[in-house]
């Protein structure tokens, strides 16, 4: 049991928090014949972390496309409280608006940090380029941004120059990070954060993710097939198979006595989550 | 006394899916009332329940049926019933879990660890970090520890630094797994000093004691869980 | 003594139409014209015809002198500032044999001047046009391979990824080292390649009185700089755009206010600069300006015609 996990400083779990920050409803996207989410409802209050667990194919990864703004649903509508008024379906929106909140209002860290990242242009470069998408027209005060994020997801700010090509694993996924909180989103979601790095590696990564969505209240998605990272750092998971949630709740709730057979299996296949 | 805790009705069954769908029944029509001030030590025979009934009480396990109602606040919540967030806000206000693991988070010192409960529901950082300081103190915990990760700690430093966390600011509800198990003679009156304060301050207290010293000293109260046995199970 | 700069006119092939391209054609280039002008800044698809040179060698520039050349015009083509390189007078002598028109090497006597790589040193004048020939018309091109992409970036204004290249420069040279094709922001809207002159001359764009019309051949597409119209170049508020300069002044007529290309005197290091816009030099020669190289060996080398 999590008893030990560091509790949200900020009031935003509070129960009086007015209004959902993302409300998914009935989001379903088909290929054709094939199901990539299906039915998938849920609400995410502002301050929340909320965990999609399940195996590769399970959908999970195509939610958070569609939660992200990046796949249009075939059917449904994702909803986002924004600081100028609640948008009822963020796909009802132009793209033009659409793609401004993607870069203000959330954030995605991809599980490739080259599909985050621009590979030619350097650390601060990347990190810049959010505050220069919404006019940041100052050099020195871009530089500053940079510096102090390189050093906040614990990346020596000398090598602000640097390419992340000559960063490794580890630092290439917290520049992601860095890159897309710069501007200050109030949400992000993160696509198997860990995947891919070293044991250790992982720890220093999930123990920064906890730090930042709690110093700045975020809320998360977080896809991961990794029900210690799910543990870790949700409050409350969905579990998914073949498109479909089969199981939701509290994260302790889930994985320390889960209902659903195929959640049972989940948590029995793994040593001690 | 104000009631803190009201269980009405519950039972737990659980279904093993992947094992041929067997089921375990093993509560039954659980009812009992815990007030402001009390110390109620669960008691019965190994498998009898007491973990699954205080896991319950915590919204960690699912009830097959039944309620599970908790005072937050002025109001008492059904954790069965409530959303996880509602869950979540509970917990972290009201519900206090002690137990003797410490699940260890990688490179916060030991006094952040400590001070967070305290800055959790809004004291101030000098007051969180004296406050923190003289429980750490009261812990037999050595100062040269105190601004170090716990993770590379003995397994009985680990143990104190999570008491110390989860008794700094004791919550109005207090749910005990065992806290002094494995401690030794004198940190374990320490924590049965540190319990019984927390009662005397109002905390409604549940717990599971095996050292019946321990179980002596702290309960105000005894309920053996065999009574909550579903029939035609034997304990 | 200056040569004579304007050629008296010259015969028209009448085996040709006006100007080369038929009505049609030329009404399509107009309108494209018309829109580009209307839309300051913003790339106009056209439909490029064949030309008789390659694309590549100002096929856009010409078909938009074509458009808009009359028989009472008088056209200079310059490029990299000279009127006598091959580029330069092939064009000219296209156009006095198409167009029977009068042609120059005189800035301030053109109507049309089309130019590859330069802007002239003297100011343009109301009534004028200058055509410039554009290889690459999407500024945009470097960061982003899409078309599609491009043109929303456009659309939305979308420029921050532009910003990220500077930012680059910056970082790694400590200015913007982009000396060439320099992007410019036209009537506070679109960013804008303003083809592939020094950004010595993007200030020249700025509220310019002349007619500006930029034409792509292979990449079809027109755009235009109305007379006076505002046109920043992109730059940062703490490292604001800046022109390049030079430690001497040219070696044939001292101005200090033009754009020099250095020019290799000998085998042994030996270096000058001069002035690109060559009628500029001659104009400053002929009034008296000496530089410092002026009657050397090395100076008759570039002003041997004037001898």
């Amino acid at each position: 049991m999590s008893n030990a996990a560091l509790t949200p400083h900020s009031s935003l779990l509070s129960t009086h928090s007015p209004a959902p920050l993302l409300t998914a409803d009935r989001v379903t996207r088909l290929y054709g014949d094939r199901i990539g989410c299906v039915d998938v409802s849920f609400s995410l209050w502002p301050g929340e972390v909320l965990g999609v667990v399940g195996e590769s194919g399970s959908g999970k990864s195509t939610l958070l496309r569609c939660l992200s703004g990046l796949d249009r649903p075939t059917s449904g509508s994702v909803a986002f409280a924004d600081p100028a008024g609640l948008i009822p379906d963020i796909f009802a929106l132009d793209e033009q608006r659409r793609r401004g909140l993607m870069r203000t209002a959330w954030g995605i860290v991809h599980q490739n940090p080259r599909d985050g990242l621009r590979m030619a242009v350097s650390a601060g470069g990347n990190i810049g380029e959010r505050l220069m998408d919404r006019g940041d027209r100052h050099y020195g005060s871009i530089r500053e941004a940079a510096l102090e994020w390189l050093a906040r997801v614990e990346i020596d700010p000398a090598r602000i120059d640097d390419r992340p090509s000559q960063f490794s694993g580890g630092m290439q996924q917290r520049l992601q990070i860095a890159r897309v909180l710069v501007s200050g989103p109030r949400l992000v979601y993160m696509d198997e954060p860990t995947g891919g790095l070293d044991v250790s590696v992982q720890a220093r990564l999930l123990d920064l993710l906890r730090a930042l969505v709690r110093d700045l209240g975020l809320a998360a998605v977080i896809v991961t097939h990794d029900l210690a990272v799910a543990r870790l750092l949700t409050d409350r998971l969905m579990v998914m198979r073949n498109g479909r949630v089969v199981e939701e709740g509290l994260t302790d709730q889930v994985l320390d006595d889960p209902q659903h057979a195929y959640t049972q299996l989940l948590t029995a296949s793994v040593l001690a989550a | 006394m104000t009631t803190m805790i009201r269980v009405e009705g519950v039972a737990k069954t659980f279904v093993l899916h992947n094992q041929s769908g067997i089921r375990l029944p093993v509560l039954d029509n659980v009812s009992l009332v815990v007030d402001a001030g009390e110390a109620v030590v669960l008691s019965g025979p190994s498998g009898a329940g007491k973990s699954t009934l205080l896991r319950i009480l915590y919204g960690n396990y699912r009830p097959s049926s039944g309620r599970v109602l908790v005072r937050h606040g002025g109001n008492l919540v059904d954790l069965v019933a409530a959303a996880p967030r509602a869950v979540l806000e509970v917990r972290r206000r009201t519900l206090g879990w002690v137990s003797q693991f410490l699940r260890v988070i990688p490179r916060i010192s030991t006094l952040d660890l400590v001070r967070d409960p305290l800055l959790a529901r809004g004291v101030g950082d000098a007051e969180a970090t004296r406050r923190a300081r003289d429980m750490l103190a009261r812990m037999n915990l050595p100062e040269s520890l105190w601004r170090l990760p716990p993770q590379t700690f003995s397994g009985g430093e680990q143990q104190r630094v999570n008491i110390a966390r989860s008794l700094v600011d004791p919550a109005p509800v207090l749910l005990l797994d065992e806290p002094t198990a494995s401690l030794d003679a004198v940190n374990r009156e320490v924590v049965v000093g540190l319990v019984n304060d927390a009662r005397a301050n109002g905390s409604a207290i549940v717990g599971i004691f095996h050292d019946e010293a321990v179980r002596s000293r702290v309960a105000t109260r005894l309920i053996d869980v065999t009574a909550f046995t579903p029939k035609g199970i034997a304990a | 003594m200056q040569k004579t700069v304007t050629s008296p006119l010259p015969p028209r092939d009448e085996a040709y139409n006006f100007a080369y391209l038929d009505e049609a054609t030329k009404r399509m280039v107009r309108r494209a014209l018309l829109k580009a002008v209307a839309v300051p800044g913003y790339q106009v698809p056209f439909g490029s015809r064949e030309m008789p040179l390659a694309r590549g060698w100002g096929t856009g520039g010409i078909q938009v002198t074509a458009a808009v050349i009359g028989p009472d015009d008088t056209l200079k083509v310059i490029d990299q500032g000279a009127d006598d390189t091959t580029n330069a007078v092939s064009i000219r002598r296209f156009f006095a044999r198409v167009a029977g028109v009068a042609t120059t090497e005189a800035t301030a006597d053109a109507t049309i001047i089309q130019t590859r790589h330069r802007i002239p040193e003297a100011p343009l004048e109301a009534g004028q046009i200058l055509v410039y020939q554009v290889p690459q018309p999407e500024p945009l091109r470097k960061l982003e391979s899409s078309e599609a992409e491009t043109r929303k970036m456009h659309a939305w204004g979308d420029y921050g990824p532009m910003y990220v290249r500077l930012y680059e420069d910056i970082a790694r040279f400590g200015h913007v080292a982009t000396t060439y094709s320099y992007p410019v922001l036209v009537n506070g809207r679109y960013v804008m390649s303003p083809s592939p002159i020094p950004k010595f001359d993007n200030p020249k764009m700025h509220m310019s009185a002349a007619l500006q019309l930029f034409g792509a051949g292979r990449e079809k597409r027109i755009y235009a700089i109305p007379p006076w119209t505002e046109v920043k170049s992109l730059d940062f508020e703490d490292h604001p755009f800046e022109v390049q300069k030079w430690d001497e002044p040219c070696a044939l007529c001292d101005a200090a206010d033009s754009y020099l290309d250095e020019v290799i005197t000998d085998d042994l290091g030996g270096r000058m600069f001069v002035c690109s816009d060559t009628h500029y030099c001659e104009g400053r020669r002929d009034a008296g300006h000496r530089g410092r190289l002026l009657g050397t060996d090395a100076g008759r080398a570039l002003t041997r015609n004037e001898e």
